[in-house]
């Protein structure tokens, strides 16, 4: 019994070592952010000044290279517009191809994973001139698009999880004389939510993710268009990260917070949706 | 079957294209008719029409066709340059109200990448914008900058200055810079962008200051450490440009660069590199990752560090009462104390050549390099002046780090390479500062200078 | 190849079809040929006539006003050069009608989608009229065009689902996709850049320099073979440690006396909940050379010692800055961010293991590991063991890790890879991105983007039919 227990603390202390060395760098990334030194702390650890004042900059003054607030609401603006689209193509594409069955569905499918083995930063120039034909260069529209645009291919794990859903219920549904379209929307989604959350989720953090198109498309270089990204990426240009990277820190913590948040609220979806799509998918 | 998804899918899209097609054609109509507008005898006539205008009047008759027109221009300024662009673009508009009023939006590209930005979609890039002039040659060669010779008369009938008085009134290195193909291509917007000695004058003597060796010596002894950045071809160059050696910049962008041979002074590239390999060999040497130069001052384990005047502000704060700066130390080659050179940079301004309103856009472009403008500019950010009237102005003498990049000045080349020379020279620089090379190995430290000219000469592609 | 053969039968068959179809028809379907609208007409569907007859009208005025002259110069791309003349009255340049190669490129290529489209819903709509024809000999009810939308929420649902995502698919892919494929074909670099210049076809000419056939940088096929060998070894270590350090993390906390297991999982989770741009870019100068981590190290004392040994020549640990060193923090640091997402996975699958062989296996007295090696393992993998190869295939193109950690950070001491604009850390992705952003080398990162997709393609071709198809996962459209 003795030794039961010896075992069961050391597991936990262990558990406890692994979450310190996990959390190491987001500590110092907290802390740093409530350091009255603007620029790297590379002598102590923890600052050897606290203060808000990071917080306070990057919250009130709006120079070029600090304005996180606007930041803040264009990416949140695009994050809400391509989680929509988004998670509408993908889901619309899952149903097609895990619940219906038609000719060409096993090529597109495979067309589909062909077109995923090309490195996407390849085509980001074409992407771009796409863009400019459409006129869409340089606005928050165009960067909904791009994310948006091939979003349909990302179908797999919700098609793994739509294949869970029994088929006997959606034949039955169908006998009551629904429509495809009902049994969709009816019968099919209620029984998703994991996956829908999933989807959600997923299509929402893209816009707080990408610095790579969005400093490509918005590039007027008005700072007050910008995403919160390509914003605080752009603090740790070499001539700026000595004197913004307190604000930086702050911006990731403010920027991480709500998505920490959503992801403990959505953890159960999120796990349910993830396995439940890739015990098939 | 498919007719549904043949309507929503191929309709939307052949629609949209035809649209935007149609929108790209009306561009490409726009370029056509006013190509061949140039050569149709009705354009002509109205050319020499408004041409007899502007022979007969001034500037303002000339302006009035154009007033009441409201004139679009994007700027392109750093970061720390926007409160002052947004104070001369107000001053730009005041002058020029009689002509037209003028919708002038600011944007934020640094000086240091302009040049990615712009070459990624000309067409979408500011009309006019601020560059370091290491980008000029592939800035001309893709065709982005507007010659600013062409505007000869633009520049003289509205802003009264002939591209000949601009020329006059910059220094002559900064208009060298501005320059390619006997054709100048910006406007020369500040200088002083090389690179000198901070010091601690608590710390360090005016002699020791004088040559690497009494130098590092000198640190030793203080428990402190000198820093300068080798992992970047525009600091490394200093030791091969002060013993002779030379970079070019042929019209086709490619480099040429002779450090493997005999410099015009004798010296081998070989005993260069020993040289510098005796630097970087002391203990009181620190090598400075390209760009942290700041954040090591500040750390207070230097007590001299080389860098330029954007440091200004780090080292009064790091060094305190002993904050001083000089010219850069001589150093050790074959025996002889070789001064140290550096590459003079400038920042320059310059023209959209696809820009909607290219003659505005450069009187923009002139304004914002005028003798007030470069003057404001040194008050804002410690710009050191091109403009020879406002580089002769007191205050620019008296600021010690200006004085110094100044006195460095007299031993500076304009910066003449291309793109491929970067890389590689901040390759050779990251083996020297790691001690990679060992000063014993001549035929090791001649293969690796062989190689760095290889891959700095190669073609542009 | 059985599915080849059955692929090219369809398509055989279609054309079959389509060509009964134009030999059977009556007048209407034979007027269908050149006339959408005809077949419908003649059996009385004049809404769906007047539809087809619109989508014929808009292909041909695309066709006419974008589509043939931007194909007509598809094959030399471009022969105007762009000139153009400061007019000093109007205050503007005055351009010749130049030529855009790029924009030719892209508008040839969208044609050419369009064109494709065309022909597949010409050939059936011919098909689908003969169709209705037969309907009407046979006497059988033919649809109303109520009853024909009523299709598209039914049994043809998938199309109005399919319709908008693949449109934008081949708009912001496909498209895109093979604009870049031609572009390796072409000599698109920074001496051919529109709209100033224009390039031209080169044929394979880019191939055979990039495995040394000359006429490039001589070091390119040296830093090639480089790159690609790290490409591999990163993404084989990247996808195994991550894999399995998942397991093992979710197996430790899953344990039958482990206490808050919820807790446990959020804490770890909190790195992928800080967005990778923040996360690696903080990471990257905690580990600096003159970073926090080296202070502290110098401080403990561990940084003399391994000086003393011999082990690091400079007076920092080069976590970042030095090959080896490097390789094996981005592996770490791909674990530290890698790690809990794959824990979320093995959770979820781990839950799902049948009880009743756990069960079985403590009652025949089998130990941890013997129930791990025997029962855990063999069902993770079969659930997930074609992720495995996505995920793979993932890390092959892992741009966000290596960019933030190396890129203006890592200098390279090789000076082969620095004539080659390439470094050690490199991932074929990363310095593909370089030749773009940096040096405008559109052709060779086409051509190289081209060599990825053949190795990815190969590797997946391969795994898949070894591997996933023997454990019964079939292929990889399942």
């Amino acid at each position: 019994m003795k030794k039961k227990t010896v075992k069961v603390i050391l597991k936990h202390l262990f558990l406890a070592l692994l979450v310190l060395v996990w959390l190491v760098p987001i500590i110092w990334l907290v802390v740093t952010s409530f350091s009255a030194y603007n620029g790297r702390n590379t002598s102590t650890f923890f600052p050897t000044e606290w203060s808000t004042i990071q917080y306070v900059k990057l919250l009130t003054g709006t120079d070029t290279v600090a304005n996180f607030p606007a930041w803040f609401m264009n990416t949140l603006v695009v994050a809400i517009a391509n989680c929509v689209v988004s998670s509408i193509f993908v889901l619309m594409v899952a149903y097609a191809f895990a619940c219906m069955d038609f000719r060409g569905s096993k090529g597109l499918q495979n067309l589909s994973v062909i077109v995923n083995l090309f490195p996407g930063v390849l085509s980001m120039i074409a992407v771009y001139f796409v863009l400019k034909a459409l006129g869409l260069t340089n606005s928050h529209l165009g960067l909904i698009l791009v994310y948006s645009g091939g979003s349909g291919l990302g179908y797999l794990i919700a098609k793994g999880f739509f294949g869970t859903v029994p088929k006997a219920l959606q034949e039955a549904a169908k006998l009551d004389g629904a429509s495809e379209a009902r049994c969709f929307f009816q019968v099919v989604l209620p029984m998703s939510r994991p996956i829908i959350v999933y989807t959600i989720i997923n299509s929402f953090l893209v816009p707080w993710m990408d610095f790579v198109y969005a400093k490509m498309i918005l590039n007027a270089g008005v700072s007050s268009q910008w995403t919160v990204a390509i914003g605080l990426y752009n603090m740790l240009d070499k001539s700026l990260i000595n004197t913004y990277f307190g604000q930086f820190c702050a911006g990731g913590v403010l920027v991480s917070i709500p998505i920490s948040i959503l992801y403990i609220i959505m953890q159960k979806f999120y796990v349910e949706g993830v396995t439940g799509g890739a015990v098939k998918g | 079957m498919k007719k549904l998804l043949a309507l929503i899918l191929a309709m939307a899209m052949a629609l949209s294209l035809v649209a935007c097609g149609g929108s790209s054609d009306d561009s490409g109509d726009d370029a056509s008719s006013a190509g061949s507008a140039s050569s149709a005898a009705e354009s002509e006539g109205s050319a020499t029409e408004s041409e007899g205008d502007a022979s007969e009047a001034d500037a303002s008759s000339a302006g009035a066709t154009a007033s009441g027109e409201t004139i679009s221009l994007t700027v392109w300024g750093a970061e720390e340059d926007q409160t002052l662009l947004a104070e001369l673009v107000e001053g730009f508009k005041e002058t020029y109200a009689d002509y037209a009023t003028f919708d002038i939006q600011i944007g934020v590209e640094s000086e240091s990448t302009a040049k990615d930005t712009v070459l990624t979609d000309i067409e979408a890039a500011a009309d006019v914008f601020a560059f370091a002039d290491d980008q000029l040659v592939s800035l001309v060669n893709a065709g982005a900058l507007q010659s600013i010779d062409e505007m000869d008369a633009a520049l003289q009938t509205y802003a009264g200055k002939s591209v000949a008085d601009i020329e006059a009134a910059n220094g002559s290195g900064s208009v060298t810079a501005a320059t390619a193909n006997d054709t100048l291509y910006a406007f020369p917007m500040g200088g002083g962008n090389n690179y000198f000695l901070y010091y601690d004058s608590s710390v360090l003597s005016e002699e020791d200051v004088a040559s690497w060796d009494s130098l590092l010596a000198a640190a030793d002894a203080a428990g402190k450490q000198v820093g300068m950045t080798l992992a970047s071809g525009w600091y490394n160059a200093s030791f091969f440009l002060g013993a002779g050696f030379t970079t070019t910049l042929n019209d086709d962008g490619t480099t040429g660069i002779d450090w493997n041979g005999t410099s015009s002074l004798g010296y081998t590239g070989v005993d260069v590199v020993k040289g510098i390999l005796s630097i970087t060999g002391n203990s009181a040497f620190m090598a400075i990752a390209d760009g942290d130069s700041s954040n090591q001052i500040a750390s207070g384990s230097l007590c001299a560090a080389v860098s330029g005047t954007w440091d200004a502000e780090a080292a009064q704060a790091a060094f305190g009462d002993g904050y001083a700066a000089c010219k850069l130390p001589t150093f050790t080659v074959a025996g002889d104390q070789v001064q140290q050179g550096c590459y003079s940079g400038f920042k320059l301004i310059g023209v959209n050549a696809y820009s909607e309103n290219v003659g505005w856009a450069t009187l923009l472009a002139e304004y914002l390099t005028n003798e007030e403008a470069q003057t404001a500019r040194f008050e804002a950010r410690q710009l050191a002046p091109t403009n020879t009237n406002a580089a002769a102005d007191e205050a620019v003498a008296a600021n010690v780090a200006i004085a110094a990049s100044s006195a460095q000045d007299v031993y500076g080349v304009v910066q003449t390479v291309g793109d491929k020379f970067w890389d590689p020279a901040a390759t050779f620089g990251e083996i020297l500062a790691q001690n990679q090379l060992s000063a014993d190995d001549d035929d090791a430290i001649q293969a690796a200078l062989d190689e760095l000219v290889s891959g700095v000469t190669a073609a542009i592609e | 190849m059985n599915k080849l053969k059955s692929g090219l039968g369809a398509v055989g068959r279609f054309f079959a079809d389509f060509g009964h179809a134009v030999a059977d028809g009556d007048i209407f379907v034979k007027l269908s040929l050149v006339w959408f609208g005809a077949g419908y007409l003649g059996r009385k569907q004049y809404i769906k006539s007047i539809i087809m007859t619109i989508y014929e009208a808009a292909i041909i005025v695309y066709s006419v006003l974008v589509g043939i002259p931007y194909i007509s110069d598809f094959g030399t791309l471009g022969t105007v050069q762009q000139e153009s003349v400061f007019n000093p009255v109007t205050m503007k340049n005055e351009f010749n009608d130049y030529d855009n190669s790029f924009t030719i490129l892209l508008f040839s290529v969208i044609t050419l989608v369009i064109w494709a489209f065309a022909l597949y819903t010409w050939m059936y709509n011919v098909k689908n009229v003969y169709r209705l024809q037969k309907e009407e000999e046979q006497g059988r009810h033919i649809n109303n065009f109520r009853e024909d939308l009523n299709d598209y929420i039914n049994k043809k649902f998938y199309v109005t689902l399919l319709a908008l995502p693949t449109a934008g698919v081949v708009l912001f892919i496909i498209v895109p996709l093979f604009v870049m494929i031609f572009v390796a074909f072409t000599n698109y670099d920074q001496n051919h850049m529109p709209p100033s210049a224009l390039f031209d076809w080169v044929g394979i000419k880019n191939f055979v320099s990039l495995f040394g056939g000359g006429g490039l940088t001589d070091t390119f096929g040296y830093a090639f073979v480089r790159v690609l060998g790290w490409t591999l070894v990163w993404s084989f270590f990247a996808t195994l440690t991550t894999y399995f350090g998942g397991i093992l993390m979710s197996l430790l906390i899953n344990g039958k006396d482990v206490r808050g297991k919820a807790a446990w999982r959020v804490l770890f989770m909190i790195t992928i909940a800080v967005p990778q741009f923040v996360s690696l870019l903080l990471v990257r100068n905690f580990f600096a050379d003159n970073g926090i981590m080296n202070t502290i190290l110098a401080n403990i004392g561990l940084t003399g010692f391994l000086q003393d040994i011999g082990l690091i020549s400079n007076n920092y640990i080069p976590f970042l800055t030095a090959p080896g060193w490097a390789h094996v923090m981005i592996i770490l640091i791909n674990i530290w961010i890698g790690v809990p997402y794959q824990m979320l996975i093995a959770n979820g699958v781990l839950m799902n293991i049948p009880s009743e062989q756990l069960e079985s296996a403590s009652i025949d007295g089998a130990n941890s590991w013997q129930t791990f090696r025997n029962i855990t393992m063999p069902y993770v993998f079969s659930v997930t063991g074609p992720a495995l190869v996505t995920d793979f295939v993932k890390n092959i193109n892992n741009f966000n890790v290596i960019y933030l950690l190396t890129s203006n950070f890592y200098t390279t001491t090789n000076q082969a890879m620095a004539n080659s604009q390439a470094k050690e850390t490199d991932l074929l992705v990363t310095w593909l991105f370089t030749l773009t952003q940096d040096y405008y080398n559109y052709k060779m990162a086409a051509t190289i983007g081209i060599i990825i997709f053949i190795i990815c393609a190969l590797f997946t071709l391969i795994v898949f039919n070894r591997v996933v198809a023997r454990t019964g996962q079939g292929d990889f459209a399942s």
